[in-house]
């Protein structure tokens, strides 16, 4: 076995796509996969299970991967990977290299026909067991490094219905930011004349880890494509760089169910040397997607600490998320972002505190723009359930969402949705209630005073029986008239 | 029924063999910790006696069209006089959709499980079995689009005793008559649907709803349940079995499967279900492989469960008693020297047997790479007849009593699952812990360490990483698929399912899309769904009534 095989490092910024084939909740093996891809320096977006092809080929060509990986357990793979071979020539992106394995399901005669078939390379169990799961990243990774940033200057293509070049243009981009070559400038002189006085308002969000980001910007999106008819949306979203590998898992996409349309631009990008939780480029970055026409940019921070309140220099309106797991009232003074944000959302507003949690952010927000002449319940503060479908938090931030943006821009989205009239959830869905959450530790507790009781009362009858039997050996030796003093209370015999 | 049976030797073999204790600490010590068969706290077993005349063995099927799953039901079934089925669907089925032409869902259909997506497809699918007899059983495997399934087979049963009534009578039954038929057939009708939610987001990945709506839906089953005294059919079947194959270690199976039940039991019971009008309903499901935990699974399941239910939650001696079915672990079979498969699932059996399951599927040793075929199917059945049959031991049916490691082993297992609740506690309870995708990391963790050991050859598997075939030279895969017929639907019976499909709903054109409507009314307005259902699955498809469901329920988040 090949244990001590050394790590191949690429050369280029590689991104690779990662998924289960549609129908395929197997993603065990995926995710190994995809962990040791980023331990070796790659760049992840990961779709998780059950992707059709084409939604991992719109993937693959908005995010402008090298690669994409796919396992693939539940059969059907011949038809699976022949159509995505022939949807990548058919977007024009036949030089991303598609990989895959399903164990023991696909045969060798398969894995030979798929591979003259266009795929990159199918890895069989044999494959494991000579190469090592190192041995098979190392060569998935070499196939994948290759440069993919060499868009044209010319920008006379660029449109809504260009994803490829618009993806292209991005990696361009970061690409000539790094580097500092003299390609930034005339890209960016190029980008503004495109864009020219076009105004499109960009919504920064930030907030802590874990607070629901990515599920609240699908909840808003959602309701903007049913909402607002033609306008096109694109979607930036940052997740921090591991300094040791220069890996990076961008998990924002996998929770993302609204963006299956060609009105959506999706693109996730790495911090990778900024060490903040803004990219070095978003500001280019942010420049493209204007310049290929969308209507409306969101722009979503790594989310590593408690927000950046940088992103405000880069967008025109900002929303803080958070949860109400940010312990004393005291903590919130800490809170750059209270005194910037346009908009502040509790997310998880079902969570024990939730309420209290809103209160307490209000009152902070009003302290901070010294808004005493306005009642606390006034301030943007927004108590949302991004988990829950249709929850009205999320519904009323929606609207108090594009309110901002046209104080903030001028620029109008007309809505016909309904204006809830409320800033937080009204209806909790209640599974298990908040007094019974302990049930499993109680659980617990039952069996082992069960277990407690058995032993205590066993030793008790085992004393008794001793002392019934010295008394029937005392007897035994005619020793009349003391078993009633051994066992007065006689249980057995 | 006599206690002992006779060997060819003419001894009197017992079925139920007892201590020989003669301290009374000890007795009393015995029977709170293991006691009779059949007495609290069940820990070997909650029935006194193995069924007679009704092995655990379930005929697993599902390929192709429902025809060709409903001919192997009736191959695999006829010689045994109980009928006990197990359907498995297609991913395209499990997954909520209809059969299409677009390749990735094409490819699908028919492939590793039926493909079933109206009311014409369940009625043949169990075609020329009596859905209401007393030794009839079916076992759905399905989850997501569980509710509509499930309203699929039930509205089959139905059809079945109206169509019997029809030729008898030569005429319809009148409105009263059919919800007489209606009423009869649910309080009778036998089997289990799976259904288990929770499991999916942890580890199997089949959800299509999002978690809230889908858990209403399963309240829903059950509130249905109630109301209509369905008293022979399990509404769920909490599953640990995906859970292990995920890769969990069996302890973690143990103990996420178990803290699911409880689960469920608290929210029907957090909706006002008195606690005995359910809990008999509730069965489990595990998975059974290599290691020693496995040995002593259904012993600590029914202790745990026992104990809870009696102590904790007040509830009857039927409520107490948990009843589950085995599946031997597929995760570890293996595609190099795929004949010695049949080896470990037959120690897998043996130990599933020993431990009193009530149901029981043995895996085919090709199932590493392919849908079993017919021969190799009949070999995974042949393992449990011999077991059942042949093997002297079985005979007795408290094997595991008695014995030390056995005793040890249900102890140390126990506490570990105990040790687990505490740490899910701290995370909020099943859901809670989910949030953060703490049963998710952890399988996955140890399916990691799984595949290191495996990889550095430290756990030995024979004809893998050891033992290995000198003869293979690195092809013994190919070797090993040539010589099997891979089982994949034909193109015709794709082809069927879509002329089939699209017949059904051009005939119920004019009445699916108000019927949907109606489903969708009901939803929003927090009437029970399942009771909908029921009526929507007689005009509606499968994929029609999902994506109605997604507007008013909410689609699925993937998470990480």
């Amino acid at each position: 076995m090949n244990d001590d095989i050394q790590v191949y490092r690429p050369k280029n910024n590689v991104r690779a796509i990662t998924a289960t084939s549609l129908f395929d909740g197997h993603d065990a093996s995926i995710n190994i996969f995809r962990r040791i891809l980023q331990s070796s320096g790659v760049e992840v977006v990961h779709l998780g299970h059950s992707r059709s092809v084409k939604e991992v080929v719109d993937a693959a060509i908005e995010e402008d991967a090298q690669g994409i990986a796919i396992s693939s357990y539940q059969g059907g793979h011949m038809e699976f990977f022949k159509y995505m071979v022939d949807l990548l020539k058919e977007g024009g992106a036949a030089h991303i290299k598609v990989f895959g394995g399903g164990g023991g399901v696909i045969v060798p005669e398969e894995i030979k026909e798929l591979e003259a078939y266009g795929v990159a390379k199918i890895y069989s169990p044999e494959d494991g067991t000579r190469l090592g799961l190192q041995g098979i990243i190392n060569h998935m990774v070499q196939l994948m490094d290759y440069s993919r940033a060499d868009a044209p200057l010319d920008l006379s293509g660029l449109s809504t219905e260009s994803k490829l070049l618009t993806a292209n243009l991005i990696t361009t981009l970061e690409q000539a930011k790094t580097k500092g070559n003299g390609h930034l400038a005339k890209f960016r002189e190029a980008l503004k004349a495109k864009i020219a006085d076009r105004k499109v308002p960009v919504i920064g969000i930030t907030g802590t880890g874990g607070a629901g980001k990515s599920s609240l910007t699908d909840e808003l999106i959602l309701r903007m494509l049913h909402d607002l008819k033609d306008t096109r949306i694109a979607i930036i979203s940052a997740d921090p760089s591991r300094r040791k590998t220069g890996g990076a898992l961008l998990g924002d996409r996998i929770r993302m169910n609204a963006i299956n349309s060609p009105r959506i631009y999706m693109r996730s990008i790495a911090t990778r040397r900024s060490h903040t939780e803004i990219p070095e480029a978003l500001s280019e970055v942010l420049d493209v997607v204007k310049a290929a026409g969308y209507d409306l940019v969101i722009a979503e921070t790594a989310g590593i600490g408690q927000g950046d309140s940088h992103i405000t220099d880069l967008v025109d309106l900002s929303m803080y998320v958070m949860t109400s797991d940010f312990g004393a009232a005291s903590q919130l003074e800490k809170i750059d972002m209270l005194d910037f944000a346009d908009l502040v959302v509790v997310n998880k507003f079902e969570k024990r505190g939730g309420e209290d949690a809103v209160r307490d952010v209000r009152k902070q927000v009003q302290r901070n723009r010294s808004a005493y002449a306005k009642p606390a319940n006034e301030m943007p503060v927004f108590g949302t359930i991004a988990s829950k479908f249709n929850d009205d938090g999320v519904s009323a931030l929606y609207r108090t969402l594009l309110d901002t943006i046209k104080e903030k821009t001028g620029v109008a989205f007309e809505s016909s949705l309904p204006r809830p009239d409320t800033r937080q959830s009204t209806s909790k869905t209640i599974i298990i209630p908040p007094e019974r959450t302990r049930y499993l530790a109680e659980i617990a507790e039952t069996v082992r005073n069960y277990h407690r009781e058995t032993e205590s009362q066993a030793d008790a009858i085992r004393r008794v029986w001793h002392l019934e039997e010295t008394a029937k050996s005392l007897s035994g030796e005619g020793l009349e008239g003391d078993t009633a003093v051994l066992v007065p209370h006689r249980l057995f015999g | 029924m006599p206690l002992y049976t006779e060997s060819l030797s003419h001894q009197k073999i017992p079925k139920i063999s007892l201590p020989r204790f003669k301290d009374p600490g000890e007795i009393y010590r015995w029977q709170r910790r293991e006691n009779l068969p059949g007495y609290f706290p069940f820990t070997a077993g909650v029935f006194p006696m193995k069924r007679v005349g009704e092995d655990p063995t379930r005929m697993f099927a599902g390929e192709g069209d429902p025809a060709r799953t409903n001919r192997r039901f009736k191959l695999l079934s006829a010689n045994s006089e109980a009928k006990r089925l197990s359907t498995a669907f297609d991913s395209v089925t499990l997954y909520g959709y209809d059969p299409d032409r677009r390749p990735d869902i094409y490819g699908k259909v028919g492939n590793s499980g039926v493909s079933v997506c109206t009311l014409d497809d369940v009625k043949v699918l169990y075609g020329g079995f009596e859905l209401c007899a007393p030794n009839t059983s079916v076992s759905m495997t399905i989850n997501g689009p569980a509710p509509i399934m499930l309203a699929m087979f039930l509205n089959t049963a139905i059809g079945q005793q109206v169509d019997k009534y029809t030729e008898e009578k030569g005429r319809q039954p009148s409105d009263e008559e059919y919800n007489k038929i209606k009423a009869m057939v649910l309080e009778n009708v036998r089997g289990t649907v799976q259904a288990d939610i929770l499991k999916e987001d942890q580890g199997q990945n089949t959800c299509i709803f999002s978690i809230d709506f889908a858990l209403k839906m399963m309240g829903d089953i059950q509130a249905y349940f109630i109301e209509n005294n369905v008293r022979n059919f399990y509404s769920v079947s909490i599953s640990g079995y995906h859970i292990a194959e995920a890769g969990a270690n069996p302890i973690s199976q143990l103990a996420f499967t178990m803290a699911n039940g409880f689960t469920y039991l608290e929210y029907y019971l957090s909706r006002g279900m008195p606690l005995d009008s359910f809990a008999p309903n509730l069965s489990f499901f595990f998975s059974n492989g290599m290691d020693p935990e496995f040995t002593v699974i259904g012993r600590v399941a029914r202790r745990i469960w026992s104990v809870a239910l009696r102590d904790k939650y007040g509830a009857s001696v039927r409520s107490q008693m948990l009843k589950y079915h085995i599946q031997t672990s597929g995760r570890s079979l293996h595609s190099q020297d795929i004949q010695f498969n049949d080896i470990r699932t037959t120690l897998q059996a043996l130990c599933a047997i020993y431990d009193n399951c009530q149901s029981l599927h043995t895996n085919a040793f090709d199932e590493a790479i392919t849908t079993p075929t017919e021969e190799s199917v009949r070999r995974a059945l042949a393992i449990q007849l011999i077991i059942n049959q042949e093997w002297g031991l079985t005979n007795n049916e408290n094997t595991y009593q008695g014995s030390f490691i056995v005793e040890d082993l249900t102890d140390l297992v126990e506490e570990a699952v105990l040790m687990e609740y505490d740490k899910i506690t701290a995370r909020g309870g099943v859901l809670g812990a989910m949030e953060t995708g703490y049963q998710r990391s952890k399988i996955q963790e140890e399916s990691m360490y799984y595949e290191m050991l495996k990889h550095t050859g430290e756990y030995p598997i024979v004809g893998v990483n050891t033992f290995r075939d000198p003869h293979a030279d690195g092809a013994d895969m190919l070797e090993g698929a040539s010589c099997i017929d891979l089982a994949r639907a034909t193109t015709e019976e794709k082809e069927s399912q879509l002329s089939r499909l699209k017949e059904f709903q051009s005939r119920n054109a004019d009445r699916s899309s108000e019927a949907l409507a109606r489903l969708q009314k009901v939803t929003l307005s927090g009437g029970n769904i399942f009771a909908e259902l029921m009526e929507t699955v007689k005009t509606c498809s499968l994929g029609q009534i999902t994506d109605a469901l997604y507007d008013v329920g909410g689609q699925y988040r993937r998470n990480m």
